[in-house]
């Protein structure tokens, strides 16, 4: 994969190239908005990360500018910039998505990953946390210490509702309505015989409960 | 009186009132004076007329003179009002009684004219004349009456006097009142403002001698907002600022934790790691509190509490979990409220996030939120320490840290919860979970909900 670093400050673009490069990544780092379109002309790349405060050309005009010329490469914003109007300038534009200066390594490289994942339109087969796996074409879930175990529809419909998002608190009516279609009777209880049985069947910690809110898969394990 | 005094030198109102009050009384005692005075003359001068009338009218109707000699009474005849006309020389040899009407003992030395002479112990005011016959005539009346008379008179001259000048006091006191509301309106007006508003003053409905007052507290009032304006600026710019060296920091540091290094130089890369977190989120609460100060977040839809709970929780079950810290929330209402999300959102991460830090490991956060007194209710509860009475006010200050406490945090959490609950109008209270045990924070917001 070939990364088109766009950022003017020596020390975080150093520093993101190396951690690109220590990721596995093809790094090109360019340090204007200029040089960023031209290396855009000459070469593939497969995502850009695109910083805001550039010198002279601004980074949301480089961004209108690759647009403009129909490059539908994937782009993730990286900015010191958290306004509500800079994050909507920037996805409007066409930003795939938009990460706050100061950020971690590693969730740049997740939302790297999401960008990809999401442009590359590869249809998911698994779900995961890093705590528990949910194959969604034969409904058995996985964790580190239980192997595959097949779910119920109504067990497996709920864990891929809660696996969707690691980390939202879905209510028991948010977790009825994923589980139940229109018209049919929800029974009392259900949701907590469930959760009960998914955990009988993958262990205590896989799903947690928030007094008073609902359930949750934790989001980063 | 020394009281008095510094108020007087003080109070242009007081100063008004009794200067004005005072020169209203000296005017109206002159005023008096000069009324009883001349009216009092102006009675006397009136009988003496009537004596020379008296005299006039004798000489031309050339009446003679009988005295009385009867002790019968005349009807309407008043021995104090009476008046007597005689010849001079007769007092003295017609034997008659003076109450009765007789002639009175003149001298017979008696200047032409009028003048005022005591006889038989009673004074009287005497016109001589002598007539074209040669014969002399004195016509007298006794001064008791006569002065009575003028006096009373001379006080009906005062009556409007007496009555005007109260009313003249209370004219005065009113209008001096009226005149100074104004001012005293704006001095409530300016005294209920909090700390943001610095908008300036309407000018409008103010005295013209006050508008240079009220221009140059506007024109100060500007400077100050500007100045306000220019630290928040600087702070959020400084944070913004701070963010691209930590930004590369902690990547550097990130990246160093993957080399590969001795157990003790990891410990060490660990300890610096933490280190670059609290810089991190320093800047970021100084961010949030610079957003939260600042005056404009349009609020749009009510946002629901109960959604707001649901993503702080989300953000801060990780930290809660870390302590093994029950967290959760009681009751199942909900009440949407009419303000920003941002605003809600940063009030109750802050709160939870240091209900969270100052709980002890094992212990118990609970939020809720209810309607009540026709406004929303939102309370937070944690099983810390709690914070003492005499802190309570502290506290909301920027970097302010409780004694003794060993939890790490910006101390800029309570900063932005006061300067958000400022801005939205909310009502904030501290207090213990268990007032008896004096343990455990309990922080309630009250919003008042517009009836719709």
């Amino acid at each position: 994969m070939r990364i088109l670093l766009v950022e003017d400050d020596p020390m975080i673009g150093e520093a993101i190239q190396g951690a690109l490069k220590d990721a596995s990544y093809a790094a090109d780092w360019v340090n204007n908005g200029a040089t960023a379109l031209t290396a855009l002309d000459t070469q593939h790349y497969d995502l850009v990360l695109l910083d805001l405060g550039l010198p002279g050309k601004d980074g949301l005009q480089v961004l209108g500018c690759i647009r403009a010329r129909g490059n539908g490469v994937p782009l993730l914003i990286i900015t010191a910039r958290d306004s509500l109007d800079d994050r909507l300038h920037g996805l409007d534009g066409g930003a795939d998505d938009y990460l706050l200066k100061p950020f971690d390594m590693a969730e740049l490289l997740a939302r790297m990953r999401a960008v990809l994942r999401r442009k590359g339109g590869a249809a998911l087969s698994l779900l995961s946390n890093g705590v528990v796996s949910l194959d969604l074409i034969s409904k058995q879930a996985s964790t580190g210490e239980i192997p595959e175990t097949q779910l119920s529809s109504r067990e497996f419909a709920l864990l891929q509702a809660l696996l969707i998002r690691p980390g939202a608190i879905l209510s028991r009516s948010d977790l009825e309505d994923r589980i139940y279609g229109w018209g049919n009777e929800v029974e009392s209880n259900a949701v907590e015989f469930l959760i009960h049985g998914l955990r009988r069947k993958l262990g205590s910690h896989v799903i947690k409960n928030v007094r008073g809110m609902g359930w949750m898969v934790s989001k980063n394990a | 009186m020394d009281g008095f005094k510094k108020r007087l030198s003080e109070s242009v109102q007081l100063r008004l009132s009794v200067s004005l009050s005072l020169a209203i009384l000296i005017v109206a005692v002159l005023a008096g004076v000069f009324a009883f005075v001349s009216a009092f003359d102006e009675a006397l001068e009136m009988q003496d007329n009537t004596l020379h009338q008296v005299a006039v009218l004798f000489e031309r109707q050339q009446m003679t003179l009988a005295y009385p000699r009867s002790e019968g009474e005349i009807a309407g005849d008043d021995e104090e009002s009476r008046v007597i006309v005689q010849y001079l020389g007769d007092g003295s040899h017609v034997p008659a009684n003076i109450e009765a009407g007789g002639p009175l003992p003149l001298p017979a030395t008696l200047a032409d004219g009028l003048s005022t002479l005591t006889v038989a112990g009673e004074p009287f005011r005497v016109l001589v004349r002598t007539l074209g016959n040669g014969k002399r005539i004195a016509v007298a009346q006794e001064t008791g009456i006569r002065d009575k008379d003028a006096r009373e008179s001379a006080w009906r001259g005062l009556l409007p006097f007496l009555i005007l000048f109260p009313v003249l006091l209370l004219v005065v006191a009113d209008l001096l009142r009226k005149l100074f509301r104004p001012i005293a309106v704006l001095a409530a007006e300016i005294d209920q403002r909090g700390e943001q508003e610095l908008h300036a003053i309407d000018d409008k409905h103010v005295p013209a001698e006050v508008r240079p007052f009220v221009l140059a507290i506007n024109r100060l009032l500007g400077r100050v907002a500007q100045s306000m304006d220019g630290q928040r600026r600087f702070v959020a710019d400084a944070a913004h600022e701070l963010r691209s060296p930590l930004t590369a920091l902690s990547l550097q540091a990130e990246r160093l934790a993957a080399a590969e290094m001795s157990g003790l130089a990891r410990e060490r890369l660990f300890a610096l790691r933490r280190g670059i977190e609290r810089g991190k989120s320093l800047i970021e609460q100084l961010l949030a509190l610079a957003t939260a100060q600042a005056n404009a977040t349009p609020s749009s839809a009510p946002v629901s509490v109960y959604a707001v709970y649901r993503r702080v929780l989300e953000d801060l079950l990780p930290l809660a979990e870390l302590k093994q810290i029950d967290i959760g929330v009681e009751g199942a209402e909900d009440v949407h409220l009419a303000l920003s999300e941002i605003d809600l959102l940063a009030l109750v991460r802050n709160l939870v996030d240091n209900a969270i830090r100052y709980t002890p490991v094992g212990g118990r956060v609970d939020l809720s939120v209810s309607r009540e007194q026709g406004g929303a209710l939102l309370q937070i509860k944690d099983s810390g320490p709690g914070i003492a009475v005499e802190e309570r006010e502290r506290v909301f200050d920027p970097f302010y840290r409780s004694l003794g406490s060993q939890a790490v945090g910006s101390g800029l959490g309570l900063s932005i919860v006061k300067a958000i609950a400022e801005r939205t109008g909310a009502r904030i209270r501290l207090a213990y979970c268990d007032e008896a045990e004096q343990h455990g924070l309990y922080v309630s917001l009250w919003w008042p909900l517009a009836t719709a």
